[in-house]
């Protein structure tokens, strides 16, 4: 899941729960009315489909496949672009971005497709997921090797929301901080330093022990576009724009060295693009400053100058499935499948396709859910999922979800 | 509540909980694990690191074991120092991995004395070559200097029954010398033959201005496909230039996860060598990673030891920067690069981009130069193609200075690209 909007939080202190995001919000202010389609009884009405109890009608089949197309126009443009202009002239990576964020979006649009073909393109529940107030998240680690210790990696996070008071916007305060639960070792398997240890099956000394501290802080700023800015776009759907600023942080403690990697994403922009009441797409990108530091005997760091990194990027589609709604139930049941596409390597393996290393970052599919008992403000949210790499890492996440602040109820 | 609901949030709680226990479980569960590479994929770079430690020593057919030692002295048996075979039974090859000293044991048979017929290649020829029992090589011999200039000896050595000789190779050291870098040959073995031509050119020039060509230095991508023909055209090549050349994987050369190809042709890729006064470090990073044992010994790999010079050569280039192109995990470049900058490295080598490029990396309070010099031959994509190599002229005392020399395809009357700013075209 992602970090930045995979599961977690809400909106609200009772049920109803308030204030939906916020261009979700503008498209369901009018009356809760269903508009007459005037075309519904023609030819291609099902490609015409209205979203039923809204008054602006919004389309969702027309949008996902806009959204599928530009994916695999994407998709295409990038591959070519890495294949055919080549190394000599630096084209790795708008090229890698490109490639990878168009196959995420293309996912996704399928996926949202047989969704919305299985009856989910309709109203959403104002308690959908977003990212917990505060969560604790658990990766695991490598495989297992004898003799080797791969903890994974634990964090607490947090995301609290403000939302604006004139209902165009939300700032989101984002972070966490973790690492690795112990210590992680490695062996060295070369045969010539191989010994037999009384009472211990392995042979391989340690060649590589490592502690981690994971910590990293952001914004998420995120402002209605009108809606419908333009005629047609009443008809695929709202969008809203973001700038999220955020720095990562990690540091490995080698025993004898402490290295130190900092990454700095100051100007990181964002679009999300509501296919449907149930469906969202949003992409981020931005550059990326690096600091490497490195300490030794106890030394100090001296992080120095920052390093012009590659280009950062994510492609996200969300889908909610809401399982228990009923405005009598007790509780109130909400799901959520995410998929998505992270253009950098900071943090793990990257996808790598035949002898073609390192021009892509992860994926990431999760599930997670989010139950509210009626009448309370708190929530809670569990969910799993798995970043795909040259490898894969599951994730674990329980979190609580609180009364965001700010804003008003619509 | 109703029971249905009960039910469903019994469970959804009851799999969330269990999934976090599982999760723990395995992460702390050791009695299902296997060591490492215990289903050989040659992909994985830890499964070479096992390899080229292997095929650095030989249990010959003959009784006798031969196997590659650091020159400069270690604790370990032996090193992937080079690639040990025996192609016919009573006969065995050693190709060494590193330019300048060089050092094999030979451990006789422990029943009878043994003669070994060695053929070693990759050395210089003005190596001088001893042998002697093992910790007493001055009571050995030292064999004649060969006629011509070939990078290849031949050699009977006596062995008694269990007893050990060394066969050590030291290079004499003049003040200044050449080394010279190239990367990503891939699918123009004819186009590096060329730079090869120029290399041999440029080295007796240098040889004459007093700062002899002593090795080549290839940073991966020896082949396109990884096949046994590509590797054996370019260590044929190889087994011809001018002066000695070690070598190190790239991402095409470990293709095949079945087979060690690279490493049955060339040895090791993960290793260290001093030549007069300088180190090259050279590091395996053809899976766009680093073996977490590599990782754990980047101290002492890309350590400077006793060197006066400290020199980085690997495949995939630490700082990418705009190139997108970069490891499959970004954690082990920027804890390669900071490994470097502990050791105060003078420059790192790389290739993988099929281009020149030379920058600079802030690393701490550190600058780390980074050269790239994928100009091998390998298809550069759009754009005028620049071949060529990176010439070092190494002055221990001084320090090193680069240069590039353009060497174009047929059809252009000399360089077809301008120099870098900061990296000049050599002057002859």
């Amino acid at each position: 899941m992602s970090e930045r909007e995979a599961p977690a939080t809400t909106s609200s202190a009772s049920v109803p729960p308030r204030v939906p995001e916020n261009a979700e919000a503008q498209a369901k202010r009018a009356p809760v009315t269903v508009a007459p389609d005037p075309m519904a009884n023609q030819v291609g009405a099902a490609w015409r489909h209205c979203v039923p109890g809204y008054a602006i009608c919004t389309r969702p089949r027309p949008a996902r496949w806009l959204l599928g197309a530009l994916g695999l126009t994407l998709a295409g443009a990038g591959t070519a672009y890495l294949l055919f202009v080549g190394d000599s002239l630096r084209a790795g990576d708008p090229g890698g971005f490109i490639a990878g964020g168009g196959m995420a979006a293309l996912g996704g649009a399928v996926l949202g497709g047989l969704y919305g073909l299985m009856g989910g393109d309709r109203r959403g529940d104002a308690d959908r997921l977003r990212p917990s107030t505060f969560a604790f998240d658990y990766t695991s680690g490598g495989a297992p090797r004898l003799g080797e210790q791969h903890p994974g990696e634990i964090a607490l996070r947090f995301a609290p929301n403000f939302y604006f008071r004139d209902g165009g916007g939300r700032l989101r305060l984002f972070g966490h901080v973790g690492g690795i639960p112990g210590r992680e070792t490695d062996v060295d398997p070369r045969p010539q330093v191989s010994e037999v240890t009384p009472g211990s099956d392995n042979t391989q000394p340690v060649a590589l022990g490592e502690r981690l501290l994971s910590v990293g802080v952001g914004t998420d700023l995120a402002v209605t576009l009108p809606y419908p800015l333009l005629r047609r776009s009443a008809h695929l759907g709202a969008a809203e724009i973001r700038w999220r600023p955020e720095v990562q942080i990690r540091r490995h403690d080698l025993g004898d060295r402490v290295i130190e990697r900092t990454m700095l994403l100051p100007l990181t922009i964002g679009l999300r693009w509501y296919l449907s009441p149930r469906q969202r797409f949003t992409t981020y990108v931005g550059p990326r400053l690096d600091f490497v530091a490195a300490a030794a005997d106890g030394d100090k760091l001296d992080r120095g100058a920052p390093n012009v990194g590659s280009l950062y990027g994510e492609v996200w589609y969300d889908i909610d499935v809401p399982l228990l709604v009923r405005p009598s139930a007790p509780v109130r049941l909400n799901g959520m499948f995410t998929l998505g596409y992270v253009h950098s390597r900071f943090d793990g393996h990257g996808i790598n396709i035949g002898g073609a290393y390192g021009f892509l970052g992860p994926a990431y599919a999760g599930w997670h859910m989010r139950l509210r008992r009626r009448g309370k403000p708190a929530a809670v949210q569990v969910g799993f999922g798995s970043w795909f790499g040259s490898g894969f890492a599951a994730v674990f996440s329980a979190g609580v979800v609180l009364p965001d602040l700010g804003g008003k109820k619509l | 509540m109703t029971r249905r609901l009960r039910s469903l949030v019994s469970v959804t709680a009851s799999l969330g909980a269990g999934a976090i226990a599982l999760a723990l479980a395995l992460a702390s569960l050791h009695s299902c694990a296997q060591p490492e590479c215990v289903v050989p994929n040659y992909t994985d770079p830890e499964c070479r690191v096992i390899v080229e430690n292997e095929l650095a020593r030989l249990d010959a057919a003959s009784g006798v074991e031969v196997r590659f030692v650091d020159p400069r002295g270690s604790d370990l048996d032996w090193d992937a120092l080079g690639l040990v075979e025996e192609p016919a039974a009573g006969s065995v090859r050693a190709r060494v991995a590193s330019v300048g000293d060089f050092a094999l044991r030979i451990r006789g048979d422990a029943d009878e004395a043994r003669t070994v017929d060695l053929e070693l290649t990759n050395v210089d020829p003005r190596a001088v070559l001893r042998v002697g029992p093992v910790g007493d090589l001055d009571s050995g011999i030292t064999l004649p200097q060969p006629g011509e200039p070939l990078l290849r000896r031949q050699l009977s050595v006596d062995v008694d029954a269990g007893a050990e000789v060394e066969l050590r190779g030291e290079l004499p050291c003049p003040e200044r010398f050449t080394l010279a870098f190239v990367g990503d040959i891939q699918t123009n073995p004819t186009h590096f033959e060329r730079i090869l031509e120029r290399i041999r050119e440029d080295g007796e020039a240098a040889a004459d201005a007093g700062a002899p060509l002593l090795g080549m230095v290839i940073v991966g991508d020896l082949t396109e496909w990884s096949n046994d023909e590509e590797f054996f055209k370019i260590r044929a090549l190889l087994g011809n230039a001018p002066a000695p050349v070690a070598v190190t994987a790239g991402n095409h050369d470990i293709f095949r996860g079945a087979v060690a190809i690279y490493n049955s042709y060339f040895g090791p890729a993960n290793y260290n060598f001093d030549v007069c006064g300088a180190r090259v470090a050279m590091i395996d990073t053809a899976s766009a990673r680093l073996a977490s044992s590599i990782e754990g010994r980047l101290g002492e790999l890309v350590g400077r030891g006793d060197a006066d010079l400290l020199i980085m050569a690997t495949h995939y280039p630490p700082h990418w920067g705009l190139s997108g192109d970069g490891w499959s995990r970004e954690d082990q470049p920027q804890l390669l690069l900071a490994e470097l900058a502990l050791a105060e490295a003078d420059l790192i080598v790389a290739g993988h981009q099929h281009a020149l490029r030379d920058s600079i990396i802030h690393v701490g309070g550190r600058d780390l130069r980074q050269i790239i010099v994928g100009t091998g031959g390998a298809d550069q994509g759009l754009g005028v193609a620049r071949f060529g190599y990176l010439r070092l002229r190494v002055d221990p005392s001084a320090g090193i200075t680069p240069c590039f020399v353009e060497v174009p395809p047929p059809g252009w009357a000399g360089p077809a690209n301008e120099p870098l700013a900061s990296l000049p075209y050599c002057d002859t």
